[in-house]
């Protein structure tokens, strides 16, 4: 029965859409060093709906630029290129995760709004913490449960099971494995392979739940791990699961991070979270 | 009228008022009716301190434990409430698994509340507080019933 969940499963994450080609080509460009301003204002040129969203983004408070920015080249100048790259991404998939998530019983728009808590939380975290290296944190964040949109229909099908009492006291992502044969967090990283993100990026969605398996340890994936439970704590978008996860103190102990920071994060965590969804109203 | 109360956020009504709540994870949803009055508020607080951002406190005051609470009992002494009939009931202050002190932010908001009522006095009435559930509550105000909802099941408190 397992496997044949599991074969569906691998079925809806072939069939999960790619990135559309001009984000492709320009995530590509932003990532290579030598690429010219010039080619990214080619690509966008053709692109109005994703230049709308960008600039949109690029003026959140969130950035917090003083002057509006009217043009592609003025975002690249003020936020850099590692930031194109983030609303790049954040334009793709705002409008998908945007929608209900059954099974996890998300309403529209709440998988945004947590998506969107973790990237800001773990980006504020990693500040705090003075961390380095962390550029595609912002990133990593958004799209850390980008797999429940492929679960929960899955995940929908076996509540019967899933609210048995045996599963009362079992991180959620193990009562996943245990009935579907995979957890939200590992379809989600088949979907980023999926969309050629970087590899640490991958490894960061991957193991968000179970950082102590993962093969080497990544700040980015520890912060994207407490950041998320920071979210679903302040109830941004907590799901039918509640706080049924288990938090890593092998990740807490190693970033150094006490309850005060966690407070802290969390005090800020909403109105991050509301300058960057009215950017996208 | 059905008034929803978002996070760190507190509502005052009174008699055909529902005030509803969602998505109380680790915080602290607090609910005060004075049946005689039938006035009556919810509080959705979200951390225990104001001291860990004094600015924020400034700002709003609901987002934490030890200012939310006395604005609230204030608001509600202003429109008629008398604290002798006060019925106070608690909800939410959940957290993850396992014992990780890092995330015992719903025990903290408990913590705080207990001592803030035990200085003035007051007692809980009844509580639906801690475990991993996220709860959404209405209260109705006509009645000073409180419902508790969680995985779609419904309960009175």
């Amino acid at each position: 029965m397992k496997s044949t969940i599991f074969s569906l499963i691998e079925k809806d994450v072939s069939a999960f859409p790619s990135m559309p080609g001009a984000a492709a080509k320009l995530l590509k460009l932003l990532r290579n060093p030598d690429s010219s301003t010039a080619e990214v204002e080619n690509i966008l040129r053709c692109e109005p709906g994703l230049t709308a969203n960008i600039l949109k983004m690029t003026n959140s408070a969130y950035f917090g630029l003083t002057n509006r920015v009217g043009s592609i080249r003025q975002a690249m100048v003020l936020l850099g290129w590692k930031r194109l790259y983030q609303l790049v991404i954040a334009s793709c998939v705002s409008a998908m995760m945007d929608k209900p998530v059954p099974g996890y019983d998300l309403p529209a728009g709440e998988l945004w709004r947590h998506s969107i808590a973790v990237s800001a939380a773990a980006e504020g975290l990693a500040k705090e913490l003075q961390l380095s290296g962390t550029d595609e944190i912002f990133t990593a964040g958004l799209l850390h449960d980008v797999g429940k949109m492929i679960l929960g229909k899955f995940v929908e099908q076996d509540l019967v099971k899933i609210d048995f009492e045996t599963y009362h006291n079992l991180s959620f992502e193990k009562v996943e494995q245990d009935i579907l044969g995979t957890d939200h967090a590992e379809v989600g990283a088949r979907i980023l392979e999926k969309w050629r993100l970087p590899a640490e990026m991958i490894a960061a969605v991957r193991w968000h739940h179970e950082p102590e398996n993962a093969p080497s340890i990544s700040q980015m994936g520890d912060v994207v791990h407490v950041a998320d439970f920071i979210s679903l704590m302040i109830g941004v978008g907590v799901g039918r699961e509640g706080l049924q996860y288990e938090p890593s103190k092998a990740v807490t102990r190693r970033l150094g991070i006490h309850i005060g920071h966690i407070e802290k994060i969390a005090s800020q965590t909403l109105e991050w979270v509301s300058d960057l969804t009215a950017s996208f109203k | 009228m059905n008034q929803v109360i978002t996070v760190g956020d507190m509502k005052i009504g009174g008699k055909g008022d529902i005030l509803v709540t969602h998505a109380l994870g680790s915080c602290l949803g607090l609910m005060v009716y004075d049946p005689a009055a039938q006035v009556g508020g919810l509080l959705h607080a979200m951390l225990p301190l104001s001291k860990i951002n004094l600015q924020k406190a400034a700002q709003n005051p609901y987002m934490f434990v030890d200012t939310g609470v006395p604005e609230m009992f204030r608001q509600l002494y202003e429109i008629g409430g008398q604290k002798s009939r006060m019925v106070i009931k608690a909800a939410g202050c959940g957290q993850p698994l396992g014992n990780s002190e890092m995330f015992q932010i719903g025990e903290r908001n408990y913590t705080v509340l207990k001592k803030l009522l035990w200085k003035n006095n007051i007692m809980l009435e009844a509580e639906d507080v801690g475990g991993v559930i996220s709860r959404t509550v209405y209260f109705d105000l006509s009645t000073g019933q409180v419902i508790i909802s969680s995985k779609g099941v419904k309960k009175e408190l």
